[in-house]
């Protein structure tokens, strides 16, 4: 089964742990994911400008890692992400902005790659909140 | 056509677990996780006819005794939920 | 044939970003021709209030997109009356009311469902 799966939290909230334990059982039971996108606060579980301490799950790394690995269609709004300060070095450099916080294997687009994951996929998944 | 609805958030301090109970179709289900599985304290929940669900991290997390009227899933469990179900209804 | 969505909106328009946000869904939606459906519940349905002053709070006016809703193709706006008739609001010309047994079965007519 084809699977969309949108986040709308940050990387310190439980639920985007949970979507990304939720998407390695997708894979891990033999299922499809078409895209993974990340709205609203959902831009800062990709920001690669987050400090965790040792002693704590590090998401955004674990993220990174999932995605690039399977080589998943990872896609952040850039609306969203604009507004919320988590800019590619593209972004950064139209706004004149010093700091870069987003990169490989993120990808900054617009709302209608939601719409299409949800066209392509069987069942849309929404991760947010606590 | 049914539809799993997935909470995260405490019932004690939110409405979205009321809500979510209003407009239930017969046919569908609720999962608890996060602040939602102390859904499974919640008298709101029982005896209202809708299949319940809870992620089980996240009651051993909270050490909440699974009552009779749930089930504990694990994410295997979760995925194939989002696979039985039409579709999903998360309340963020 | 294209699938269908519908878009849950519980959030007031003075809560942040996210009441515009989720419109954007919708708006982005029909942008694209597709069947795109929108039901107000809970507090979101103090974006169908009347005569609210967005410039006291230096907002814009989210009005102004619900208006955009048409032109976008969207027809199928809903309100839920239980949340209007707790919060003391009429209904709206804007959006259809509808009874939690008849949004129980709006949710049926939907492939996704996305609640913001």
């Amino acid at each position: 089964m084809k699977f969309a799966i949108a986040l709308y939290s940050a990387a310190h909230a439980p639920s985007s742990r949970r979507a990304l334990l939720f998407a390695q059982a997708v894979l891990a039971d033999g299922h499809e994911i078409v895209r993974l996108f990340f709205y609203q606060d959902g831009v800062y579980s990709a920001s690669n400008n987050i400090v965790t301490p040792q002693d704590e799950q590090d998401i955004t790394r674990q993220w990174r890692e999932f995605v690039s690995q399977h080589q998943l269609d990872g896609v952040v709004c850039i609306a969203a992400a604009l507004r919320r300060g988590v800019l590619n070095s593209e972004e950064a450099a139209r706004y004149q902005r010093s700091a870069v916080n987003l990169d490989a294997p993120w990808a900054l687009s617009g709302l209608g790659q939601l719409h299409d994951a949800i066209q392509d996929a069987d069942r849309l998944i929404c991760f947010g909140g606590p | 056509m049914s539809t799993l609805h997935v909470l995260s958030h405490s019932p004690f301090t939110d409405s979205r677990l009321d809500s979510c109970l209003r407009i239930c179709g017969a046919e569908d289900a609720i999962l608890l996780c996060g602040d939602g599985a102390y859904g499974l304290q919640n008298a709101a929940l029982q005896g209202k006819g809708v299949k319940v669900f809870v992620l089980a991290e996240d009651s051993q997390a909270r050490n909440l005794p699974l009552p009779d009227w749930a089930d504990s899933v694990d994410y295997p469990g979760f995925v194939q939920l989002c696979v039985d179900y039409d579709k999903v209804n998360t309340w963020l | 044939m294209s699938k269908s969505l519908l878009v849950i909106s519980r959030q007031a328009p003075w809560s942040g970003p996210s009441a515009r946000e989720a419109l954007d869904i919708v708006l982005a939606g029909g942008a694209f021709d597709l069947p795109i459906g929108l039901l107000f519940m809970d507090d979101g349905v103090f974006q169908l209030a009347s005569d609210q002053n967005a410039r006291a709070v230096q907002q814009k006016d989210l009005g102004a997109n619900l208006q955009a809703l048409e032109l976008f193709g969207i027809d199928d706006v809903f309100a839920c009356n239980h949340s209007l008739e707790v919060r003391g609001l009429n209904a709206p010309a804007s959006a259809q009311g509808l009874g939690s047994d008849a949004i129980a079965h709006l949710l049926d007519r939907y492939d996704q469902v996305i609640t913001l």
